[in-house]
């Protein structure tokens, strides 16, 4: 580490007169992590923590009050993406300051646009890989250890924190490195097309598995006739197990697809109907 | 016993939703996490644990997508683990107690994210003097403060003084709900999972949902299992997809 600050120091050009180091990239992403969340607002979303996170690199580039100024407005605009598959633009963000502050080439609207333009995509990758894929695997482990009473269920769930802190710090750094370019190559590059569709398979191979093991719906439906007591379950059962539970999720699916995507709304419409089925018997 | 886990189940909410550390904090407002300390102040980490998981199974699958929470676990878990530690509940109730905290939760959310719009303004503000230190509080601070009195108070009140009130409700809804809510917790679950098809939003790739569903429905693995046998599948695919790309 300290070899890298000297080496940076070293390589500083009389006319580059303000380079960002190593330590000032680490430190912005720590203040990232902290904070993206926390004071996140309808209006803004994460755009307070975007401001937040950049401020000790701008105040080393931007000496001059109204600088500074103009520099923390620019991020305080609208920003909303996933916190660690987004990284890649703080990079870039801080090589455009960085450029902005040192020669004056780069315009506000640029960085803006950078920004505005990849949290949409790479929020994407995020939500799918990191909330979709893996939180799922992870946490789904740890429950069967919970179930059990074992206190493993309570540890394994942080593995899940560092996995996610290592691909937002890393991807940090990486934007930094290859500037404005590395969203671009990193959209277009084969290997995040394979990390996604790979993921894909995985996250809904474990969807479906999690599904068969933690939607248990039955119906308690019996028919007379002719006679003969016909239970529906046993029915369904000699036809393939799972097949309500099944349903639930596909039939969900569909109205979040084609009606609605007011959760609130559909899981009080779940919480009748299962109750209301178990008043005339249904379930 | 219960004012120590009132004062924990507050704080925990508190600082859990505050949400610092954007993935600590999605690991702390786990109910399967939270259960650990809840068992450790209660003195039964077991079942503590099993509550835990079982209130866990429900939120399995929900993916807070555009920072849009579908249901607050945090607050299901601080409600629901606790007071079912008190009144010695079984898990499948505590499930159902869970559920509507869940969503309720996710209206004082609504609330936080609305008023924190001030201090985005009083940001503004101070990014117009090139106030740095103004920033950080706005970001920090205050969010921080807001947090503690939207959040600390209820849940502290909901299990120091609900416990005996819950338990008391408990006595006497009627049958036929407290299966209606057995059933709810079991199928909301799946309400998760529709999420996260939905996020990841391959429709090709639907028939590896049917596959991991009946692996499990006819071949009983575990969910260690499915993730080997899963990775493995994803792997070899990608790989052969390459192999014939090359050739």
């Amino acid at each position: 580490m300290g070899l890298t600050v000297e080496q940076e120091v070293v390589e500083q050009t009389p006319e580059m007169g303000k380079t960002l180091t190593k330590r000032d990239i680490n430190r912005s992403f720590y203040r990232w992590y902290l904070d993206a969340e926390v004071p996140n607002c309808y209006e803004r979303q994460q755009g307070v923590s975007f401001c937040y996170s950049m401020i000790p690199c701008l105040k080393k580039l931007y000496p001059e009050k109204e600088d500074l100024s103009r520099a923390l407005t620019r991020h305080l605009n609208f920003f909303n993406s996933q916190g660690t598959w987004s990284t890649p633009i703080h990079g870039i963000t801080l090589s455009m300051e960085e450029e902005m502050a040192n020669e004056g080439a780069i315009s506000d609207a640029a960085v803006t646009g950078i920004k505005t333009g990849l949290m949409g995509p790479l929020a994407g990758i995020g939500d799918t890989i990191d909330w979709g894929t893996l939180k799922t695997i992870i946490y789904g482990i740890a429950v069967t250890f919970g179930a059990a009473g074992n206190v493993l269920g309570a540890i394994i769930p942080f593995a899940f924190m560092l996995i996610t802190f290592f691909i937002g710090k890393n991807l940090w750094g990486l934007g930094y490195k290859i500037g404005k370019e590395s969203v671009k190559s990193i959209l277009e590059a084969g290997w995040i097309k394979e990390l996604i569709s790979a993921t894909s398979i995985l996250g809904l191979f474990m969807m479906g598995a999690l599904s068969a093991s933690y939607v248990t719906l039955s119906t308690a439906l019996q028919f007379q006739v002719a006679g003969t007591e016909i239970v529906l379950q046993d029915i369904l059962n000699s036809i393939a197990p799972g097949l309500l539970p099944l349903a639930a999720v596909f039939g969900i699916y569909y109205i979040l697809k084609n009606k609605t995507q007011k959760y609130g709304r559909i899981s009080l419409g779940i919480v009748i109907v299962c109750i209301l089925g178990a008043l005339i018997g249904i379930f | 016993m219960v004012f120590g886990l009132a004062l924990l189940a507050g704080l925990w909410w508190w600082i859990g939703q505050s949400k610092m550390g954007y993935t600590f904090h999605a690991v702390i407002c786990q109910p399967i996490v939270m259960a650990l300390p809840f068992g450790i102040v209660a003195g039964d980490i077991g079942t503590a644990m099993q509550i835990g998981a079982s209130v866990e199974m429900v939120y399995l699958g929900m993916v807070a997508a555009g920072a849009n929470i579908p249901a607050d676990e945090c607050l299901a878990g601080c409600i629901s683990i606790p007071i079912a530690l008190t009144t010695g509940m079984d898990p499948a109730t505590a499930v159902t107690l869970a559920v509507p905290f869940g969503l309720l939760g996710v209206f004082q959310d609504q609330i936080r994210r609305t008023l924190q719009a001030a201090f985005a303004h009083k940001a503004d503000q101070y990014a117009a003097e090139g106030n740095t230190k103004g920033i950080d509080r706005c970001a920090t601070v205050y969010p921080l403060a807001l947090g503690f009195v939207l959040r600390f108070p209820i849940v502290f009140a909901a299990i120091y003084l609900g416990s005996d009130v819950v338990q008391k409700i408990l006595d006497v809804i009627p049958e036929w709900l407290t299966h209606g809510l057995a059933v709810t917790g079991a199928t909301l679950p799946a309400l998760g999972f529709a999420i996260t098809i939905f996020i990841i939003g391959k429709n090709i790739y639907l028939p590896f949902f049917i596959l991991g569903f009946f692996a499990v429905q006819y071949l009983g693995i575990s969910t260690m299992a499915a993730a080997i046998f899963g990775t493995c599948m994803a792997l070899l695919i990608t790989f052969l997809r390459r192999e014939n790309a090359s050739a």
